[in-house]
């Protein structure tokens, strides 16, 4: 469990004087500069939070001058004016003495942690230099950027396409790339769940109450709590969600998709279905019933150690609270290479009950532009884009299109691990250099022997960051960027059943000479000589360009923080659409039913949810039908390594920020008693964990809350590198135990392998 | 009628995060190597799979009849008009007395100030201002409620009234409003638990 114990009580874990020694000691961190009180920018500001990707509207005044107190922003009802530890503790990033506030250039070799001091010019002017020697030898596509998503992630790839690189990644395919895939390849778009409404919720390890995204734990809660909803947990651990749960099922590692198969089986052979809106929306059905036909309750039972009754009255359970039933179709955590199947058949016992833009099922987004289509006059401004002519068109391919099955993945952030092999063995060809904002492949990617020997092997690294982290630690240069606390950012848009915009605002002045990434990366193209492609001189150009110059609705934005408007719209709901219909007097006729019903389309070929696909099948022979496919996680005698998330820190980001290093610093290995004592391992020993590809030293847990079979560890902990001084050799650095595998469709990269245990 | 201001912890909504313990540091400048507050998720206990973890609450229970303002030979710990147990700095000697006599273990000297210390439910930092408490604020899951207990129409009292609800070592005659909502998992009974705060 967290360990929370005397040490932490008493004192703080490993933040004592000799890190802080070794802080000053590092040029370019704020503990070289002297430190002066805080500046805020107003009294309370509104603006979003980044300790996780969730970006909760938050509220954060300064406090004399030397702290930052963050709540969440009231004004953004669904979140509830809440933080959670990472948002609560921003300010401990911003004033931390080990954060980078000047640019760095490495001076021994890549790795070693020599760094001196440079100006921002210099630093522009040695990158510059180099990617254009590059591009010039080799092509720009020989250069990658890779990016955690948001503004930034949308400033450097403009760069990269500016330079003339098709090659820019986010971390979609290390973290939730399988189930936006998956939905694409059903539904043609990307689809919400709506837990707060729904009266019976199965989650298949979906751990909202420890990988916490603030509106959908909350919705849970509350469903739970003053609702009386049904949860139902299927994990191998016994997590928080598996505590809160009505039951929880103990299931066997990478099986959840037999048991999420036998759920459709039950469905359609006790006929629990929606025929109705089967015959009216889906495409591929028979097909789906035919294959399902053989995954009985049993089989699944014999696959995964769900007993078959509990998965058949579940089924029934289930299918009685239809359509206002949900399941949860998950986040992180690639469990196998059926991520993509595993997914799809999360979708398709959804699709099944026929809850798709009900209350408590599944609904798409509603953005302005379809909201303001469906009330026939503008609700909510529809948000423009800075078009800059004449970008250049790439030539090249990227390097992850080397096979049609991964199609979809291509837009939706690619398939970061190619990158690896791109630099190692020159396929589909050599890369030569990378550049990186905000992201730390070195954690969130598998394999990490690998990734140090990509990062050796590359020409250029450049990684613009808040702190020395694992991953820029084999930079050549580093470019700070400022937190969050002090940047300014485009408005964003937080559209869920009807449409929100929200926006990053700064709350201090900057410290430092750190930088936004729209300006780094705008005055970086501009000494490569792309000036022309970045015309904009601030983010208030960008801001009212967005806004197309309404100056009051860009001041309302800024002041509220959030704004929503009009009200939840669910297309096939009777209320909602009648409660709308009556605010719009323009508002496209409804139907008979009393329902949008008509007006539901799926971007799909067909124009329907595609339970089975033939575009699927045309990409990837044999896939078109959602199937059952053995899986090999382990071998006999190993022991299936799982990880996860927990809600003190946000995956291969937040575990060097002081005051969440204080509360955790650690990951222990859970082992269950009976394997422990097979092992001769006790609580608390030091035990080692080997796979295939790595070995770490970590510290036993020793737990019921986990099958005999299993072992799991928190991700993001046991960081290499020296900087991070709070972080490193802390724990058992989850992505040095996990091979380098992809799965197929989605080209995730997976999260379970086989470990062996040995007391030190 | 005066306050009697009262805080209920719901272990059925608490989901262990933390957001209230660093909330808590951010508004009250808690140094790092102490805490007026943490929530120990605790176990699993029972057998698989019915196991259930404790959600407990670590924190002064603002004991009406407190044992640490009893020791206190300067009165630097005094229970003041509004009801709660604070610390009056200027008075405080730093004999540590109080830090013994706690029952519940969750009194400390501040390293910085090298007074004693303790949750005061933001007295100074929150209540004064109007605000509630800034764990009550930052909980994600509304598992902290805060009001006034001699208030009828108060949200805490509702609670308790349509709630099962437990305090910790009643026994002890200490008489905490500090009032904890039991897992429905766990049982009403919180007697397993008692003594737990041992392992502090
Ligand atoms: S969930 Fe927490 S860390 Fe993530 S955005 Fe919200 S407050 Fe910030
Ligand atoms: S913030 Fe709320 S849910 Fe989180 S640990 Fe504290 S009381 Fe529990
Ligand atoms: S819990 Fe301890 S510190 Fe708080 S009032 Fe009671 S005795 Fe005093
Ligand atoms: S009431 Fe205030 S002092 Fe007490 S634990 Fe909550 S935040 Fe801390």
């Amino acid at each position: 469990m967290i360990k929370l114990d005397r040490r932490n009580f008493i004192k703080g874990a490993g933040a004592g004087g000799a890190s802080c020694a070794l802080a000053t000691m590092l040029p370019g961190t704020l503990a070289a500069l002297e430190s002066a009180p805080l500046k805020g920018v107003g009294k309370e500001v509104a603006s979003i939070c980044e300790m996780c990707s969730t970006r909760c509207p938050i509220s954060a005044r300064v406090v004399n001058g030397k702290n930052v107190f963050i709540t969440g922003n009231k004004a953004a009802k669904p979140f509830g004016g809440k933080v959670c530890a990472r948002g609560g503790a921003g300010h401990s990033l911003l004033y931390d003495p080990q954060r980078i506030v000047s640019p760095l250039k490495r001076v021994g070799e890549r790795g070693e942690g020599k760094w001196a001091e440079i100006s921002w010019d210099e630093a522009y002017q040695t990158i510059a230099k180099k990617l254009n020697e590059i591009k010039r030898d080799h092509g720009a596509e020989s250069v990658a950027f890779s990016s955690k998503s948001g503004s930034l992630s949308g400033h450097l790839f403009h760069l990269g396409k500016a330079f003339g690189s098709p090659n820019h990644f986010t971390h979609a395919s290390t973290c939730p790339g399988g189930y936006v895939v998956a939905a694409k390849a059903m539904f043609g778009t990307k689809v919400k769940r709506d837990l707060g409404n729904s009266k019976y919720i199965i989650n298949f390890g979906h751990n909202l109450y420890e990988g916490i995204n603030m509106s959908e734990t909350r919705a849970m809660m509350d469903a739970q709590m003053e609702k009386g909803t049904k949860l139902v947990v299927f994990e191998p651990r016994f997590s928080i969600v598996a505590d809160k749960a009505d039951e929880w099922f103990a299931i066997k590692p990478g099986t959840d998709v037999s048991v999420a198969l036998a759920l459709c089986h039950v469905l359609i052979e006790d006929g629990l279905y929606d025929k109705e809106f089967i015959e009216r929306y889906v495409e591929g059905f028979d097909e789906f019933a035919k294959e399902v036909k053989a995954y009985t309750p049993e089989w699944a039972a014999a696959i995964s150690d769900v007993p078959a009754a509990d998965i058949r009255r579940i089924a029934h359970e289930y299918a009685s609270h239809a359509p206002h039933a949900v399941v949860d179709f998950g986040h992180r955590a690639t469990f196998t290479t059926e991520e993509f199947d595993m997914r799809r058949a999360l979708f398709a016992a959804n699709v099944l009950i026929g809850n798709i833009e009900r209350k408590g099922g599944l609904y798409l987004g509603k953005k302005a532009k379809t909201y303001n289509k469906f009330a026939g006059e503008t609700v909510a401004p529809i948000l423009g884009k800075p078009g800059v002519e004449g970008m250049p068109k790439p030539t090249a391919k990227r390097i992850d299109q080397v096979d049609e099955q991964y199609a979809m993945m291509w837009s939706s952030g690619g398939i970061y691990q190619t990158i690896l092999d791109a630099t190692l063995e020159a396929k589909p060809y050599q890369l030569k250099a990378w550049v990186m904002s905000r992201t730390n492949p070195m954690q969130t990617m598998t394999d990490r022997a690998r990734v140090v020997e990509t990062l050796k092997k590359l020409d250029l690294v450049v990684c613009c960051d808040v702190y020395i982290s694992e991953t820029a630690a084999y930079a050549d240069i580093i470019l700070p960027e400022s937190t969050y606390l002090e940047r300014d950012e485009e408005i964003a848009d937080k559209s869920g059943k009807n449409p929100a915009y929200y926006v990053r605002q700064r709350v201090v002045e900057t410290i430092g000479q750190t930088k936004p990434s729209w300006q780094i990366f705008k005055e970086l193209g501009e000494q490569m000589g792309l000036g022309q492609f970045f015309p904009w001189q601030s983010m208030e150009t960008l801001q009212m360009l967005q806004l197309n110059r309404d100056t009051s609705e860009l001041r309302r934005i800024k002041e509220q923080g959030y704004v929503s408007y009009g009200k939840p719209l669910m297309l096939r709901e009777p209320e909602m659409v009648s409660a709308f219909a009556q605010t719009y007097s323009n508002a496209k006729p409804v139907d008979e039913d009393g329902t949008y019903g008509s007006q539901l389309k799926f971007k799909t070929p067909s124009g329907k949810i595609e339970l089975s696909s033939k575009k699927v099948e045309g990409m990837a022979p044999g896939r078109g039908v959602i199937k059952y496919r053995e899986v090999d996680l382990k071998q006999d005698d190993e022991l299936y390594f799982i990880q996860g998330k927990v809600a003190i820190h946000t995956n291969g980001a937040t575990h060097n920020v002081p005051m969440l290093a204080n509360l955790m610093s650690d990951n222990a290995i859970w082992v269950h008693p009976l394997t422990a004592g097979k092992l001769g391992i006790s609580a608390g020993d030091a035990i080692r964990i080997t796979s295939s590809v790595g070995s770490e030293e970590g510290t036993a847990l020793v737990t019921p809350g986990i099958r005999q079979d299993t072992v799991f560890a928190y991700m993001g902990f046991g960081s290499k590198n020296k900087e991070l001084v709070r972080a490193t050799g802390k724990g058992v650095h989850c992505g040095n135990l996990l091979p380098h595998k992809t799965a197929p469709v989605c080209g995730m990269n997976i999260h379970t392998t086989g470990v062996k245990l040995a007391k030190i | 009628m005066s306050k009697r201001l009262i805080m209920i912890h719901d272990e059925n909504k608490c989901i262990g995060c933390q957001a209230c313990n660093i909330a808590c540091r951010s508004e009250n400048g808690t140094p790092d190597e102490v805490t007026r507050l943490q929530v120990r998720v605790e176990g699993p206990f029972g057998d698989a799979p019915n196991l259930h973890f404790k959600y407990n609450r670590v924190s002064c229970q603002q004991c009406e009849d407190a044992p640490c303002v009893k020791v206190c030979p300067t009165g630097a710990a005094y229970v003041g008009e509004d009801g709660l147990v604070s610390i009056k700095a200027e008075k405080c000697v730093g004999c540590m007395y109080c830090v013994a006599a706690c029952p519940y273990k969750v009194r400390f000297m501040n390293p910085e100030t090298k007074v004693a210390d303790k949750c005061n439910f933001c007295k100074e930092t929150r209540l004064a201002k109007g605000e509630l408490p800034a764990c009550v604020t930052a909980c994600p899951t509304d598992a902290l409620i805060f009001g006034d207990a001699n208030d009828p129409s108060s949200e805490v009292v509702k609670i308790l009234n349509t709630k099962p609800s437990y305090q910790d070592k009643t026994h002890l005659g200490t008489k905490p409003r500090l009032y904890r909502i039991p897992t429905k998992r766990g049982g009403s009974s919180h007697e397993q638990y008692l003594g737990r705060y041992g392992a502090i």
